[in-house]
């Protein structure tokens, strides 16, 4: 009877366990730290906010408000693109031609993150390609000075990098949606746009969830487009965490990281209120629950 | 009739018994023994790299090999390996830009050097010329009276200009002229270009600085605001912080003037671009790398003599002549003699470029200007104020 | 269904055709640079093709990035594969999300350091574990999520219907649940394996004497600049990897039975 339970629950138990272990607990040294004072370059153990007050004072919350503002926009442009051409590929298009497809989106993404922020600049610069066809073709007189070391610039790198990232999950929970129930859905009368708004759209709620999640913590989290691809001095928070780290300021460091994860869990709290648990799990939930 | 059905669950947990029992034979092999026989282990920033070519050292180690790890230059990126990562265990030796000795030492995490195991540490000449007790040399080998580092390149930078935009230039006031206004960058890095414009500021008797290696806050934020009101003014194009971003910005000419490294310049030039490292009335901000020896009380005495043995080779001529060669700095007074003798190791070409650079770098030694400071006694200041002009 | 090849289905294709050829955009410049000569003015050269193998420390990092990729594609897909079923047994599901996804909301240096600190207190001091745990962890939740939005399309009723048929659990998962979510685990194995070879600040932090092509690249770009040789390595990646897309789609890969026309979804 042991075995059996334990058979049954050691599988689902091994990720949690894992968890734990590896993210949690590092994670509560993590938070444990922020609260740590600092003697001279010497970090000592006590319960104090004076990390927390020199983030919230600083420049670094200005780098806080724009990763997130940066975040927000790459994951809604990049919504945008991506749920139509998901919609493409799961509806319109063989599921060969459809995985065909989705293969060619992850091509790229074998290629280191550096080398391809690189990459963009060579285009995007003065000297570019971009602006060496602008002004051939006769488009322009002038290199295009925003095109590079930009907001426009750290969005293009963003968003290009996120894509596959948001495409696959959309394309995943659009292409199980049974299509028996947008059959039903036109039998009953509704034209296509009235059945995609009450019927495709929250049922593929789930990957707009993975695909948001994704791309907002992965802008969040970057550290190498905005330094090679932003304006001047641009950052993000995993610029200035390691800014901090650079002079020892750990419990400062721990701070912002606690900062940065609360923001987070807050968002996702948002979203769960938001809601059902039903609109994002799907039918991964029993009937009942 | 889907096609795994074939499968039973036997097949499942033979497949993962198999998968866990290669994972852990995986894990189990210890990194550094991949290699056969002794290695030392040496963690370097990539400028110590010699092309991959260990051999003349093996020779001349008893058959011991070297194990190169590249990593990051940043504090935040030596101090987490060293402390966090396991890296006083995992590295024998750490090849950085020195004047971090502080923070290594206080963590202990390196060791004091003992010099009579280092015979070729009296032959080079730039040790006692620039880096003798009591002078800012010092700070980047040594901390509080002890030795801990060897040092294995030598610069003195300044800032490189492209000569067709903008004429010959011979003062950091370029970096500042509204005349290049857009088409200027500048390092991320407050102990490099803050020193630079703090040193311009006090020559231009723009501000009233001491040191401009060791700022006061009061000081250090009128730099900064001077560098606020550029930036809002639109001076600056980027601040770079990466050699191959620096190198893209002059090779693509995407900007006229740049406080950069010469390295960069040499780069430039082998790809056909006309760019010129510029000799300012200010001065030079100076600068060493050091290699330095990891505290591991449970290394084997053999290994801490092959450890000594690798610190002696980058101290040689050969080692010397090929970072030379291969990275534009110069490295030991030995390098260039060495080349000239190995004809068959480095062409004709390749050794007087050696001679050239040594000849430069000593040059600039000799003319002065200020020793870059990378822990001044206020980092903290430095570092929350460089976020301000970053954030502006 | 019939597929309507209208003029829309025409400018879909062109707008889809478009966005790739964007995303491709910046694989020029390497495949460029890996073929253009050291001296400006010289003919294209395949020389850093060999130059790569010969470079002792690139080959080694080479070395360690395919084997970790691989361990933590496995690793991650497995794991989320397992996180995916505990939302759906246990009765918190929102919390076990929310706990799985926790790496994600975590700054990437912040979570090296602390791992690595972690690792330090504990005494494990196994480098390739230590950077295939982390790298693991990372991907992990990237890797729950795909298997979950596979999964909320998955009626569970099937698992009864096979249950009813006299199916123990494995059997029912195996012949009814993962056929038609075999999209998702190979989605989260092939997002884990882009995840492990791009990931960087943590593996720094961990990798004591070992090298990976992130790191090694992350070191060199900032001190040296990047060689021709790394560039060479990427311009084969990519060529081996589209290779293997166009041996997908001519050999004719083998059809999943949602596209056989088996599935109960009625596609």
């Amino acid at each position: 009877m042991l075995r059996r339970l334990l058979a049954r629950w050691a599988f689902p138990a091994l990720p949690i366990g894992f968890a734990v272990v590896f993210v949690v607990l590092p994670l509560a040294l993590t938070i444990a730290v922020s609260f740590w004072t600092r003697v001279g370059l010497v970090v000592r153990p006590a319960f104090t906010f004076t990390s927390y007050e020199a983030f919230f004072a600083g420049a670094r919350l200005l780098v806080f408000e724009r990763s997130f503002l940066a975040s927000i926009e790459a994951t809604v442009l990049g919504l945008l693109l991506a749920y139509p051409i998901a919609y493409f590929l799961a509806f319109k298009v063989s599921p060969r031609a459809a995985r065909t497809v989705l293969l060619l989106f992850t091509v790229p993404f074998l290629v280191n993150y550096i080398i391809r922020a690189f990459a963009w600049t060579w285009l995007l610069g003065r000297t570019g390609l971009i602006n060496t066809l602008l002004m051939a073709s006769g488009l322009t007189n002038e290199p295009l000075d925003w095109l590079l070391y930009s907001d426009v610039a750290v969005l293009i790198g963003l968003v290009t990098s996120y894509m596959p990232f948001m495409i696959f999950p959309l394309w995943l929970s659009l292409s199980g949606i049974d299509r028996r129930l947008i059959q039903a859905s036109w039998m009953l009368g509704a034209p296509p746009a009235r059945t995609f708004l009450r019927v495709t759209l929250p049922l593929s709620l789930p990957g707009v969830f993975a695909a948001s999640i994704f791309a907002f913590v992965g802008c969040f989290g970057e550290s190498a487009i905005p330094v090679i691809m932003g304006g001047v001095g641009y950052q993000m928070m995993g610029n200035s965490i390691a800014s901090a780290m650079d002079v020892l300021n750990y419990p400062l460091a721990a701070a912002i990281s606690t900062v940065v994860l609360a923001a987070m869990m807050s968002l996702l709290l948002v979203w769960y209120l938001a809601f059902d648990a039903r609109a994002f799990l799907g039918m991964i939930l029993r009937p009942g629950k | 009739m889907n096609s795994l059905s074939i499968w039973t669950r036997r097949d499942f947990v033979r497949i993962g018994l198999a998968s866990a029992g290669a994972a852990s034979a995986w894990a189990a092999i210890p990194g550094t023994a991949r290699a056969a026989g002794g290695t030392v282990n040496f963690a370097d920033i990539g400028v110590g790299d010699p092309g991959g070519d260990w051999s003349l050292f093996t020779k001349a180690a008893n058959g011991w090999n070297v194990n190169l790890v590249a990593i990051g230059n940043a504090p935040s990126a030596i101090l987490n390996v060293l402390v966090a990562g396991g890296g006083t265990a995992s590295y024998d030796v750490i090849n950085i830009v020195g004047g971090m000795q502080k923070p290594l030492v206080d963590n202990d995490l390196i060791e004091p050097l003992d010099t009579t195991r280092l015979p070729a540490w009296s032959r080079d000449r730039n040790i006692a010329e620039f880096l003798g007790k009591g002078t800012p040399g010092f700070n980047f080998i040594g901390y509080q009276d002890k030795l801990y580092g060897v040092p294995t390149v030598l610069q003195g930078d300044s800032f490189a200009f492209l000569p067709e935009k903008t004429g010959p230039l011979d003062s950091y006031a370029a970096l500042f002229d509204p005349k290049f206004k857009g088409y200027v960058a500048l390092e991320d890095n407050y102990t490099t270009a803050g020193q630079k414009t703090a040193l311009y500021l006090k020559h231009a008797n723009l501000a009233k600085i001491e040191n401009p290696a060791d700022m006061t806050p009061e000081e250090l934020k009128t730099v900064v605001d001077f560098l606020v009101e550029q930036k809002r003014k639109g001076q600056f194009r980027v601040i770079w912080s990466s050699f191959q971003q620096a190198v893209d910005l002059i090779v693509n000419k995407e900007v006229y003037v740049i406080d950069c490294w010469e390295p960069m310049v040499f780069v430039a030039k082998s790809k056909g671009v006309n760019a010129v490292y510029a000799d300012p009335k200010e001065g030079y901000l100076l600068w060493a790398m050091a290699a330095y020896l990891t505290k591991n009380p449970k290394r084997s005495a053999e290994a801490t003599q092959a450890a000594y043995a690798l610190l002696d080779f980058m101290l040689g001529g050969w080692y010397g002549a090929k970072i030379t060669l291969l990275r534009g700095y110069m490295t030991n007074t030995d390098a260039p003699d060495y080349a000239k003798a190995h004809p068959d190791q480095f062409p004709a070409e390749g050794a007087e470029k050696v001679a050239a650079i040594t000849a430069n770098v000593h040059r600039k030694f000799a003319q002065g200007g200020t020793w870059q400071n990378r822990w001044p006694k206020h980092v903290d200041v430095y570092e929350t104020e460089w976020a301000r002009f970053k954030a502006a | 269904m019939p597929r309507r090849r209208s003029a829309t289905w025409f400018v879909s294709w062109c707008g889809l055709i478009a966005v790739l050829f964007v995303i491709y955009l910046p694989l020029v410049p390497p495949i460029l640079f890996s073929v253009t000569p050291a001296e400006p003015g010289g003919m294209l050269t395949l020389q850093w093709y060999l130059a790569l193998w010969r470079d002792p420390v690139l080959v080694s990092a080479i070395g360690t990035s395919l084997e970790v990729g691989i361990v933590v594609a496995a690793a991650a897909t497995i794991l989320g594969l397992g996180a995916a079923m505990a939302i759906r047994s246990l009765r918190v599901p929102r919390f076990v999300l929310a706990l799985m996804l926790l790496p994600l909301f975590v700054p990437g240096v912040s979570m090296g350091l602390a791992t690595a600190l972690f690792f330090r207190l504990a005494g494990f001091e196994v480098s390739f574990a230590k950077i295939a745990i982390v790298q693991t962890a990372w991907a992990l939740p990237f890797a729950t999520l795909i298997v979950v939005t596979a999964m909320s399309t998955f009626d569970p009723v099937y698992l009864e219907a096979a249950y009813v048929s006299g199916a123990g659990r494995w059997r029912a998962f195996v012949d009814v649940e993962l056929p038609l979510i075999r999209s998702g685990i190979s989605g989260a194995a092939t997002f884990s394996l882009i995840l492990s070879f791009n990931e960087t600040i943590r593996t720094a932090v961990v990798q004591g004497p070992l090298n990976t092509v992130q790191t090694y690249i992350w070191s060199t770009y900032k001190q040296v600049g990047l060689s021709p040789a790394l560039y060479a390595l990427m311009s084969l990646l990519i060529l081996l990897t589209v290779a293997l897309v166009a041996a997908f789609v001519v050999g004719g890969a083998r059809t999943s039975p949602a596209a056989s026309g088996v599935n109960p979804r009625g596609r």
